[in-house]
């Protein structure tokens, strides 16, 4: 038997903690690999009567929620600021809404400023909900009628997916730019960065990366021209929050190896830790889908992952909301709200908890085992937004089973991921064929070597 | 890709670091046949891909970490290279409420 004793653990550093396990010095409990010990107690829960007088404090104190609404515009003929043109697009290259007639551009604030959204995070306390991240009214229709302003003609708009429409009559631009309670107005939009032009270009080279194995029918159909630009709803979380975690972590103290020859064989000895953390944090700008059917990452269902995955946005650029910026996008309105969103956060925020508390840790090299955990949400502010998506989208039927392959690209930062079809058999064929010759030069290796 | 499957016929190889390496030797083909397989689809599906928002989210500790460090006992001459359930860089695995 061969002995290899490990370095002694670290010494000791009390709280708070950097990374390495202490070493106590009163005799340890008895030796157990895992002893389960209790967790430390809980702060007042909201069922405490202090707790409840404390919210209540709270929430009598708590300052009303942003009115995010665009009080220079309203519903229906909105007019450029210099021509009174209704002809108003977004310029990408600039970010500015620039006046299809006179050529004026200007911008809408951003409302990480105006409505002071970088503030007093780490001070939050209770749920603001911005007025454009209200719940939604189910009996409020996403079709909205509206009296042009220019002839007095009535033009429908279907807010599902567009957010204006041009007057039939006098071809006046008819915008929506009032907060009503279906979710299609936010409280703030993000405007495209990357062109058309520019997102085909992503597109292609990305595909083209995967030319060998994609599917015989993707490549012979594949048209990145086709890719739309649409901007999808999300909620912007900022979050003051506490999260403990209890476990076990183990420090090697010895590596030996027993037997010899083909039964040789390593073992280890370690310290066992009973562990708790507790860490304070404030998150800014947390983003997740409010759209339910984008928020659905089954993997084997759909490839909503794929937009998820180009997140982050820059989303300290939104600006307050103005339905010209959408012009010539499409648009997913919100249909969720703070309630139903509220689990995913949580679950977000427990694993940002989990992620900062690793670096004190590190000192458990043979790692842990974190068994109980518990997030303390003392403040959130939810705002939502439109963010800019260029999608290619391709249906793809495979064994009867269809499902629609999306390659995204972040319309700020350029970001792309997409999922590509896979002509399977041939991939078979070439695993199979490496596998062939791998194994033809393992068992000439082992003749010669015999 | 010819790294990691490298890296897989290696470690098939060696018989994962006890003993019957030559037997191991002989499921280098297979292994690295369903690496290869593996590698590709996974380039091409990217289903493994999520915002990684732990990492690329702003987040500011509001104060230093705290906690407890107790030893509970000892695991000795166990063949484990790493704790039973080892967790700490699954950060987006669930594990029981503390009530």
């Amino acid at each position: 038997m061969t002995s290899t004793p490990e370095s002694p653990p670290p010494p000791p550093t009390g709280a708070p903690v950097g990374g390495t396990p202490p070493q106590p010095a009163a005799a340890p409990p008895p030796a157990e690999a895992a002893v389960p010990a209790a967790p430390p107690p809980p702060p007042a829960q909201p069922g405490d009567p202090a707790s409840g007088i404390a919210e209540q404090v709270a929430a009598a104190t708590a300052p009303p929620p942003p009115q995010t609404e665009n009080a220079r515009l309203h519903d229906g003929v909105n007019r450029c600021p210099r021509c009174g043109s209704t002809d108003i697009q977004l310029r990408p290259a600039t970010g500015m809404l620039v006046c299809l007639f006179c050529r004026y551009e200007w911008s809408e604030a951003r409302v990480e400023e105006r409505f002071g959204f970088g503030e007093g995070i780490r001070d939050l306390q209770g749920t603001i909900i911005a007025s454009g991240a209200g719940d939604i009214d189910a009996s409020v229709n996403d079709v909205i009628t509206l009296k042009c302003g220019g002839c007095g003609a009535e033009v429908v708009v279907q807010t599902a997916t567009q957010m204006s429409a041009r007057c039939h009559w006098c071809r006046h631009m008819l915008t929506i730019n009032e907060q009503i309670p279906n979710g299609a107005v936010p409280d703030a939009v993000l405007p495209f960065h990357l062109t058309h032009a520019q997102a085909v270009e992503k597109i292609a080279a990305f595909a083209g990366k995967r030319r060998l194995f994609a599917h015989s029918r993707f490549k012979a159909e594949f048209t990145p021209e086709n890719v739309v630009g649409v901007y999808l709803p999300y909620m912007v979380v900022d979050a003051n929050a506490t999260s403990d975690v209890v476990g076990h972590g183990e420090v090697l103290t010895r590596t030996y190896t027993r037997g010899s020859g083909d039964d040789k064989k390593t073992y280890y000895d370690a310290d066992v830790y009973w562990l708790h953390r507790r860490v304070e944090f404030a998150v800014d700008d947390l983003t997740v889908e409010s759209s339910a059917d984008r928020s659905n990452l089954d993997i084997a269902a759909n490839t909503n992952n794929i937009i998820n995955a180009i997140l982050p946005f820059d989303t300290k650029n939104a600006v307050a909301w103005n339905a010209n910026y959408l012009g010539g996008f499409t648009s997913e309105k919100r249909d969720q709200n703070v309630e139903a969103i509220t689990p995913r956060v949580q679950d977000q925020l427990m694993s940002i908890a989990r992620s900062q508390v690793e670096g004190s840790v590190a000192g458990y090299d043979r790692g842990v085992r974190w068994e109980q955990e518990r997030l303390d949400l003392h403040g959130s502010r939810w705002v939502s937004m439109y963010l800019p998506v260029w999608l290619y989208s391709y249906y793809h039927v495979e064994g009867g089973r269809g499902m629609a392959h999306y390659i995204a690209v972040n319309a700020r930062t350029g970001e792309t991921m997409g999922s590509v079809p896979l002509a399977k058999g041939k991939l078979f064929l070439a695993a199979a064929l490496i596998g062939t010759v791998l194994e033809s030069a393992v068992i000439a290796f082992l003749v010669a070597t015999l | 890709m010819i790294a990691t499957i490298a890296a897989t016929v290696l470690y098939a190889s060696s018989g994962g670091g006890d003993g019957g390496g030559e037997l191991a030797f002989l499921l280098a083909g297979p292994i690295g046949g369903a690496a290869f397989y593996a590698y590709v689809y996974r380039y091409y599906r990217n289903q493994d891909k999520t915002h990684r928002f732990e990492q690329e989210t702003i987040v500011e500790r509001k104060a230093e970490i705290t906690g407890d460090d107790r030893k509970v006992g000892e695991n000795n001459g166990t063949r484990q290279r790493r704790i039973e359930g080892d967790n700490i860089n699954n950060h987006r695995q669930r594990v029981r409420p503390i009530e």
